[in-house]
């Protein structure tokens, strides 16, 4: 499959591992990519987020979502909702097990960096954001996959980058509109 | 707010995507407290074999979650 990712979208799966390692993190996250998305300076990808207002701060705020969200299991308040439906409060067991172990321990992240010697995988929600990625590509009648299909796929997948982008304006719809111009239009 | 909060809110309701998403999000908590409780007990000096009879799996399972390769 990654045959087919131009330069810009494999610089984005290398920012993800790199994003996954530097935080000591056990698996590459979706929200792993999301980070690596922003990153991006000069491609496609970064153009639609620069177009939709989120840079500089507004970039800064994506981050800071991510972070918090990773400080609560990873969960995303969707998820966290349906939990409270069940009686379970994440704040209150994210809250003990930070009394006892440290504040960002159900973050997945280690702060004795080492600690994690098995090999760092690509988590779930990462392969499906790539999967979803090739499918969103094909779907469009792209040759390649660039780092704005990736973006796209984020958007697309149920989960906490979708719901930090859509939180920062940044939907399918919304990129559709600054990637091809309208609703409809198929490129290439 | 999302759609998917939405559906969060109407729990009541007897739509299985409410459970399934509640099951799902149950599944992403219990991996990261395992991992918490998997680490604090390696650093306290456990052995992969004490920490998978605590966890009810074998000592391969945890050890090739977590363990060296």
């Amino acid at each position: 499959m990654f045959e087919r990712f131009t330069k810009d979208a494999r610089e984005v799966v290398q920012g993800a591992v790199e994003h996954a390692e530097g935080s000591g993190a056990s698996s590459v996250d979706a929200e792993h990519i999301l980070l690596a998305m922003l990153d991006r300076e000069v491609s496609r990808g970064s153009f639609a987020l620069t177009s939709l207002g989120v840079t500089g701060e507004r970039k800064e705020s994506v981050r800071e979502a991510v972070a918090e969200a990773r400080r609560r299991a990873g969960l995303s308040q969707a998820e966290s909702d349906a939990l409270a439906g069940l009686g379970i409060d994440v704040s209150e067991i994210v809250a003990r097990v930070e009394e006892v172990h440290g504040v960002g321990a159900m973050s997945g992240d280690g702060k004795d960096k080492g600690w994690w010697s098995g090999r760092r995988t690509f988590g779930r929600g990462a392969k499906q954001i790539l999967e979803k990625s090739l499918r969103v590509a094909l779907a469009r009648g792209d040759r390649h996959i660039g780092d704005e299909h990736i973006l796209l796929a984020l958007t697309v997948r149920p989960g906490l980058p979708a719901e930090i982008l859509a939180d920062h304006g940044v939907t399918q719809e919304s990129l559709i509109r600054v990637l091809y111009g309208s609703g409809e239009a198929k490129a290439g | 707010m999302t759609e998917a909060t939405d559906l969060a809110e109407r729990a009541g309701d007897r739509d299985p995507r409410v459970g399934l998403r509640a099951v799902a999000a149950l599944r992403r908590l219990l991996e990261q407290l395992e991992a918490v409780q998997v680490r604090s007990a390696r650093n306290q000096g456990w052995s992969w074999q004490e920490i998978a009879a605590e966890l009810g799996v074998s000592r391969q399972a945890v050890h090739k979650k977590y363990g060296r390769h």
